[in-house]
């Protein structure tokens, strides 16, 4: 299971089940010819799309010397998969620039210790223990840029701090991401200390920067988790995720991309997250764990937010990071229906007017707190 | 049905016009599918001439293709024998002078006569040590050189608890192997008149490919019974009674005065089966290939009228054909398609196509190929396998083997982005059909499933219930796959699976793992090995494929039977002395059995 651009939360505290009306839709009436895209390595997933719908970008741990996720871009054409991270240290969250050669994903080859990080993962694996995954914020992280015609790369942050969750706006000016700097930027109170220890997250917040990585500034400030942000297909909204303080429950939430009017879209009483607008622009699909803690399944609700949101997807185990192609017709997101705890990449048609009837027919949003 | 969608993107319009043309044109699958899952065939039993027509249909579609037979072969098809089934051939029972109708072999007899006298041993129940259970007919009789008498069953009045556990040593084949450990020439079955079928003779089951277990057994009639007991003093009636509170003081006794004649014959029904098997050599001058071959295969036999016993189907249906429209109509209807593709493609490797008969009755056709096989089996790049490929559920399929080469992954993820299956992957190669054969021969391989269902094994498994659409999407999968095969100038390295549990054959409740897979396939005295699992015990012991297994923990093996019920008597993690023999010499070594996970 992958927490990226999420980043969750090593605490098992059991989510008050919420029970939830049955919609009367099934998965199949919006997912058809299911397909699993990667086979290959330990677990795979956060598909983000090429604005030609040809190529998806994705996180994979495939290959032998290094246990942790590695950028990936597969043609859906040819079958063909090629590394473009330095293969050196971790990865994660790659996005496809708009008009340009360029992806950007966040990595930690800098840091001379990536190797070395690397080794003790393996000797640990090998070992035969086992521990529960976690993603581990690592501060080396900062975000760059890759040239896919000069296999060039440009580093866009420099902050201490993890700098990771990127994703560029339709016209490619601008990168939105996540940063923790603010843990290190400042003095922090004894209280401060030991939560950056136990739960780093708690720091992260919203940024912007410009494609070139000028001008980064923070639009969030809210305690608790903000993360995952994505441009609307329109470009005038980000749609992101907040944590509470405790880092248990989040929810689906839009502001302008200079931080104002933020607007929260679901009270869900549950782990929301990884929120992505449809290329209509007339829902938000994101993952849940709404009906149990471990049990994560995709939703989607409308973008006022005025309908309780629907559930999409109906098979065991994980079901999160859902993103529409740019026609909107087919949807790639990370799932482990085939079995064992690790993520895979899946892609299906999307039925984009089955999916407005279902948000149609949704009853109104009920308020989680009672 | 499953609805298209037109889609807009580019990737997509390459799916969108496949989507077209599965619609618009026939299925390639189907014509294949009707013709070996019709009435005509009747459900293809191995041997029988629904084989034969089947053959005849694969080797018609084969010369289409211009597919050859195998080099240095004649023909397609290549025989194969194996035992159908058994009967009574006239056996007898003489006491003071014979007595008609009153005998008939048990099917794993041995052929012979036998005289001597007599002894009743009880139930004939010997619950190994292991057990800590104490209960041995034998356990104050001697029986060297004797005819044993022993009833059917297990003692009728025993509580639940000790019926569990007699019952487990109640097989006709246990009690037999028991007497002969004991040193009896013979076995007289009884049932006795407080049992159920009182009176009965037992019947022939259906047995296939075994040879007799070492001993001449038959059962007889309540009034050879009555006869037999007559001497003693007691009916057979108060006897029975005696023993079955399975009280395990009570002791079996000589019959005084009672000689025995004992004629037993079985009929080992032999036929031949047939593989049919052929190549589309390469096109392309082959360098240096070091595997210069690549193999698909199926099994095309199925269960004819359910004569082996294998059927699922109620009384009512099961005699009835069995089509076996999925079961393997469809993996055979697959293959033909593929090599049909292949066929019009230039081509680095010959492709190897196999039609095995005998699987059904377990992997025998297969199994006989690898025994003898034509060409070196090491000369197979890879072998892919289809068996049960025309029911796909919701865009599922399972690729079963993976674990048998590194190189599957990488593959499979490229091939299945056209394609677009959601794959569920098992790394296990010890499948339950012919992919299993071609594992033990280390060649690296996949095998091609959509799944179970409610008639799998029943005469409704028929040809109108196969989803043509989705079995040609395999076939074009697969033939995808093959010819990345055929490019890749290497080929895929084999990795052994170590296998989590025994294969069929073992008796539930058996708790230790030899890690041995038996050949089911021949009549050799003795286990024959097709293979060891990777890690295991046997491995360790230093058995490999070939080896034959005469002997373990002080008892004789003539069979698998034998084998199973020797298993019971091994330890956890004690090693036990196992006599085996490898080109022909008796070779000793100890095996330290593992718990069975």
């Amino acid at each position: 299971m992958n927490f990226f651009r999420i980043a969750i939360v090593t605490l098992v505290l059991a989510t008050p089940a919420f029970s939830q009306q049955p919609s009367g839709y099934q998965e199949r009436d919006f997912l058809t010819r299911v397909r699993r895209l990667t086979v290959e390595g330990r677990r795979a997933g956060e598909g983000y799309w090429s604005p030609d719908g040809r190529r998806l970008v994705f996180q994979s741990e495939r290959e032998p010397g290094n246990p942790f996720y590695q950028i990936y871009v597969l043609d859906l054409g040819s079958g063909e998969t090629t590394r473009i991270s330095p293969g050196l240290g971790k990865t994660t969250c790659a996005f496809f620039r708009p008009g340009t050669d360029e992806i950007e994903f966040a990595s930690t080859h800098a840091d001379p210790k990536s190797k070395q990080y690397q080794d003790d993962e393996l000797a640990f694996r090998a070992s035969g223990k086992e521990r529960r995954y976690a993603w581990d914020y690592d501060p080396e992280m900062d975000i760059y840029a890759y040239n896919e015609k000069t296999k060039a790369m440009k580093r866009l942050t420099t902050a201490r701090g993890y700098d990771a969750e990127g994703s560029y706006s339709p016209d490619g000016q601008w990168i939105v991401f996540t940063s923790m700097r603010d843990a290190y930027n400042r003095t922090l109170t004894d209280a401060e200390k030991k939560q950056l220890e136990t739960d780093p997250s708690y720091f992260a917040e919203i940024y912007i920067m410009r494609a070139d990585g000028s001008g980064q500034k923070r639009l969030t400030t809210a305690v608790g988790y903000d993360g995952g942000p994505f441009f609307t297909q329109d470009g005038k909204k980000i749609v992101w995720r907040r944590f509470d303080e405790k880092g248990l429950i989040a929810d689906v939430w839009m502001m302008n991309p200079d931080g104002t009017d933020q607007r929260q879209i679901t009270d869900f009483g549950s782990m929301s997250w990884a929120p992505y607008m449809h290329p209509s622009g007339q829902y938000i699909i994101f993952a849940s764990n709404k009906l149990g803690f471990e049990n994560f399944e995709l939703f989607m609700v409308d973008t006022e937010g005025k309908k309780e949101p629907v559930r999409v997807t109906y098979s065991d185990g994980f079901d999160g990071l859902p993103v529409p192609s740019p026609d909107g017709k087919q949807l790639a997101w990370t799932s482990s229906r085939s079995g064992g705890a690790a993520g895979q990449l899946f892609l299906a048609q999307w039925n984009h007017e089955k999916a407005l009837e279902a948000i149609r027919n949704a009853p109104p949003r009920k308020s989680s707190k009672k | 049905m499953k609805r298209r969608f037109l889609l807009s993107s580019a990737i997509c319009a390459i799916s969108a016009a496949a989507f077209l043309s599965a619609a618009d044109t026939p299925s390639r699958t189907r014509r294949h599918v009707e013709a070996l899952a019709s009435t005509k065939l009747e459900g293809r039993l191995a041997g029988s001439n629904g084989e034969r027509l089947a053959s005849d249909y694969l080797i018609a579609e084969l010369r289409k293709m211009g597919a050859r037979p195998l080099p240095g072969q004649k023909d397609f098809r290549l025989p194969f024998e194996f035992t159908a089934g058994t009967k009574d051939g006239g056996s007898t029972i003489a006491l003071a002078s014979e007595m008609p109708g009153g005998a008939r072999a048990l099917s794993f007899s041995d052929n012979g006569d036998v005289t001597g006298p007599v002894v009743f041993a009880g139930y004939g129940i010997v619950v190994p040590e292991s057990q800590d259970f104490g209960y041995d007919s034998y356990a104050t009789l001697d029986v060297k050189d004797k005819v044993v008498v022993v009833l059917r069953y297990f003692p009728e009045d025993a509580d639940q608890k000790t019926r569990g556990i007699l019952a487990r040593y109640a097989d006709l084949r246990y009690k037999a192997m028991a007497a002969r450990q004991h040193g009896a020439k013979a076995m007289i079955v009884l049932t006795g008149p407080r049992s159920p079928n009182a009176g009965e003779l037992a019947p022939i089951t259906f047995d296939t490919a075994l040879a007799g277990s070492g001993i001449v057994a038959i059962s007889v009639t309540g009034a050879v019974g009555q006869a037999l007991f007559a001497s003693s003093g007691k009916t057979v009636e108060e006897a029975q009674k005696a023993l079955d509170s399975a009280n395990p003081h009570v002791a079996g006794f000589e019959l005084p005065g009672v000689t025995a004649g004992v004629h037993a014959a079985v009929v080992r029904e032999k036929r031949t089966g047939n593989n049919v098997v052929a190549y589309l050599p390469a096109t392309v001058p082959a360098t240096t290939l070091a595997k210069p071959w690549v193999a698909i295969g199926a099994h095309y036999d199925h269960l004819g009228h359910g004569e082996a016993g294998n059927t699922l189907a109620d009384k009512a249906d099961a005699n009835k054909i069995h089509f076996g429209a999925d079961d393997n109509a469809s993996g055979s209807s697959a293959v033909l398609d593929i090599a049909a593709t292949l066929a019009r493609q230039p081509r680095r490797r010959n492709v190897l196509i196999g039609f095995w008969s005998g699987e059904e009755l377990g992997l025998i056709g297969s199994a006989a190929f690898a025994a003898a096989p034509p060409l070196p089996l090491d000369a197979l790049a890879a072998y892919l396998n289809f068996d049960m490929v025309g029911r796909m559920q919701d865009n599922k399929l399972t690729v079963q083997a993976t674990g048998t080469s590194p190189a599957w992954a990488k593959l499979i993820e490229q091939t299945n982005i056209a394609a677009g299956f959601d794959l569920l992957l098992q790394t296990d190669p010890y499948q339950p059909t012919d992919v299993s054969t071609f594992n033990s021969s280390g060649v690296p391989c996949l095998s091609f499933f959509t799944g179970t269902h409610a008639d799998y094994h029943k005469p409704s498994d028929t040809a109108d219930k196969i989803d043509y659409e989705d079995l040609d999407r395999v076939a074009d999968f697969a033939a995808a796959i093959v010819r990345r095969l055929e490019d890749g100038a290497e080929a895929p390295q084999f990795t052994k699976v170590e296998q989590q549990t025994q294969p069929g054959g073992g008796r539930a409740g058996t708790r230790v793992f030899t890690g041995t897979i038996p050949d089911y396939s021949t009549d050799v005295k003795g286990l024959l090995l097709s293979g060891v699992i990777g890690g295991g015990p046997a491995e360790q012991a230093g058995l490999r494929k070939g080896d034959i297994i005469v002997e373990i923990s002080g008892q004789t093996i003539a069979n698998i039977y034998d084998y199973t019920y020797a298993l019971d008597v091994l330890k956890i993690g004690q090693p036990t002395k196992v006599i085996y023999v490898r080109e022909g010499k008796r070779v000793e070594t100890m095996l330290t059995p593992a718990a069975r996970k």
